[in-house]
């Protein structure tokens, strides 16, 4: 389905999605959202773990 | 019976073989930074080992856990912005057109043909992770790895690129007002993250126990084997780091810097072993330390990369020496001004990184630029040495002071006293260190018979 080409003729960037922006700025904030989501879940440990070493 | 030869046939298989070579050709610059980057990595294996070698056991772990984690963490936050900063701002702070390298840009993954986008972006992420990981020792043992993270994201992914932009882009302003010269990194990457790395030293602290009374403590690497290793491995990734920052051309151009100025391997190769053989003397002489005299190798490259296609290379040499000297004292005076860097990051880093880039006006000043830059001097390369000085440490002040008033930038005081890798990653890394040999062993021995082991069960320790 994310298929960006339908023949290798006279092709350039082929990659899935490349044919539609939206989703590669949908994908771009899923990987923000996953580093900054990330750290956040590395806070929480943190601030757990210190808790319990108090 | 053979064709007939005219000349519209031997134009046309003349053409046929430009073709082909002038394919191979970008092939082979794929290849070159491909396997530049590949040697990279050696020196994220090389702060892996020398950084675990320098904590104490019990934070041997966190300190190794950060330096995997700023690798997962820099190479997407580059591909989010860091190759757009680079792009976008030559100029200074205001942003010129750089859609192209967006990360929802066609650019910005696989095309045919597109042989170097790709493989220049991951030599930069590569760059970026190094710039990230010299933060990384400096702060081991008491810096929480969530404020880790943030910090060497800013670093690794903005900070150094945009230092990149300035002061290695084509059309960076550095080059182009100052004449700036800065071929091996000194300014943009080191000089950058020494001083991004004093920043946070300053607002992070001291480790506990390292000041008694004002007066600076020995703390002991926990395998300083360990350490010389990994900090050997790190030279092997410099030249993976080096061969990356030589413009590998198309055409008949051959070899130039990143200015565009003539230069070859060669010049790089002579240049990078004297200074590492100098630095490793400089630092020898200085302190007759193990750890100082490997972290000699890295001063000594540092302290010519910026000029590592211009100087001969016994000055190449001198110059490493004195500044191997010159290293160790400054790391002295810092320890006397209360600041606890775990591994000398800003002197090795940061001092030499800015005092390189100062060094190129001073014995190659009055080399000309290309393409209407002026040419290299002394007040150019200082006031550049000073810029790349700034925009390490201020950012890096900035926003640690920031992590400090929301309590999140130091690890708890009973997690700095029980260590952090028991309290935070919940691992050993000498689990059997303190098991007597006379003891059974957790573990059931998978070729003892029945009659020895019969019912396989763990047994605790000393049970």
């Amino acid at each position: 389905m994310g298929s960006s080409i339908t023949t290798w003729e006279n092709v350039a960037a082929y990659f899935t999605f490349a044919d539609n922006p939206a989703a590669l700025v949908l994908f771009a904030l899923g990987v923000t959202g996953i580093v900054a989501g990330l750290i956040g879940y590395i806070v929480k440990h943190e601030n757990e773990a210190f808790k319990q070493h108090k | 019976m053979s064709d007939t030869v005219t000349l519209e046939s031997l134009q046309a298989a003349l053409q046929t073989q430009q073709a082909t070579f002038e394919m191979h050709q970008a092939m082979n610059v794929e290849v070159f930074y491909w396997w530049c980057t590949a040697i990279m990595m050696m020196i994220h294996a090389g702060f892996l080992a020398y950084e675990m070698g320098a904590s104490r056991s019990k934070n041997a772990l966190a300190a190794g856990i950060k330096n995997i984690l700023a690798l997962a963490v820099i190479i997407p936050t580059f591909y989010l912005f860091g190759w757009w900063i680079y792009n976008a701002f030559p100029n200074g702070f205001v942003p010129v057109d750089a859609a192209a390298a967006l990360p929802w840009s066609q650019s910005m993954g696989p095309d045919v043909q597109d042989m170097g986008t790709g493989i220049f972006w991951a030599a930069f992420a590569l760059f970026g992770a190094t710039t990230g990981s010299i933060l990384s020792g400096a702060v081991i043992e008491r810096i929480r790895v969530s404020a880790f993270l943030i910090l060497t994201v800013f670093l690794g992914s903005a900070i150094w690129i945009l230092a990149g932009a300035w002061g290695w882009h084509p059309d960076g302003w550095l080059l182009t007002d100052l004449g700036y010269h800065d071929v091996g990194a000194s300014g943009v990457v080191h000089a950058v993250a020494g001083f991004f790395t004093l920043g946070v030293l300053i607002n992070l602290g001291a480790r506990k126990g390292k000041f008694i009374n004002g007066v600076a403590q020995t703390i002991s690497p926990h395998s300083l084997p360990m350490t010389l290793i990994g900090l050997m491995m790190i030279i092997f990734g410099f030249f993976g780091f080096l061969g990356g920052c030589i413009i590998f051309n198309g055409g008949d151009t051959g070899w130039t810097t990143i200015y565009n100025t003539p230069t070859n391997l060669s010049a790089f190769a002579f240049n990078t072993l004297m200074g590492f053989a100098g630095g490793i003397i400089g630092c020898y002489i200085a302190t007759r330390d193990p750890f100082w005299t490997m972290s000699g190798g890295l001063v000594g490259i540092i302290s010519v990369a910026a000029g590592l296609d211009l100087y001969s290379p016994s000055l190449a040499f001198i110059i490493a020496v004195v500044m191997g000297l010159a290293a160790v004292k400054f790391a002295k005076f810092l320890e006397k001004m209360g600041i606890d860097d775990a591994v000398g990051a800003v002197a090795v880093h940061g001092f030499t990184g800015m005092v390189a880039v100062a060094l190129v006006g001073v014995f190659a000043g009055g080399t000309p630029n290309v393409n209407g830059a002026p040419e290299i001097t002394f007040a150019g390369q200082a006031t550049a040495a000073v810029i790349m000085a700034l925009l390490g440490f201020i950012p890096g002040y900035g926003i640690s002071f920031l992590l400090k008033k929301l309590n999140m930038l130091r690890v708890s005081e009973a997690c700095e006293d029980i260590g952090i890798d028991e309290v935070e990653i919940l691992a050993k890394p000498y689990p059997e260190a303190n098991v007597p040999a006379t003891a059974e062993s957790e573990v059931p021995n998978k070729l003892a018979g029945p009659h020895d082991n019969s019912d396989d069960q763990l047994t605790p320790q000393g049970a």
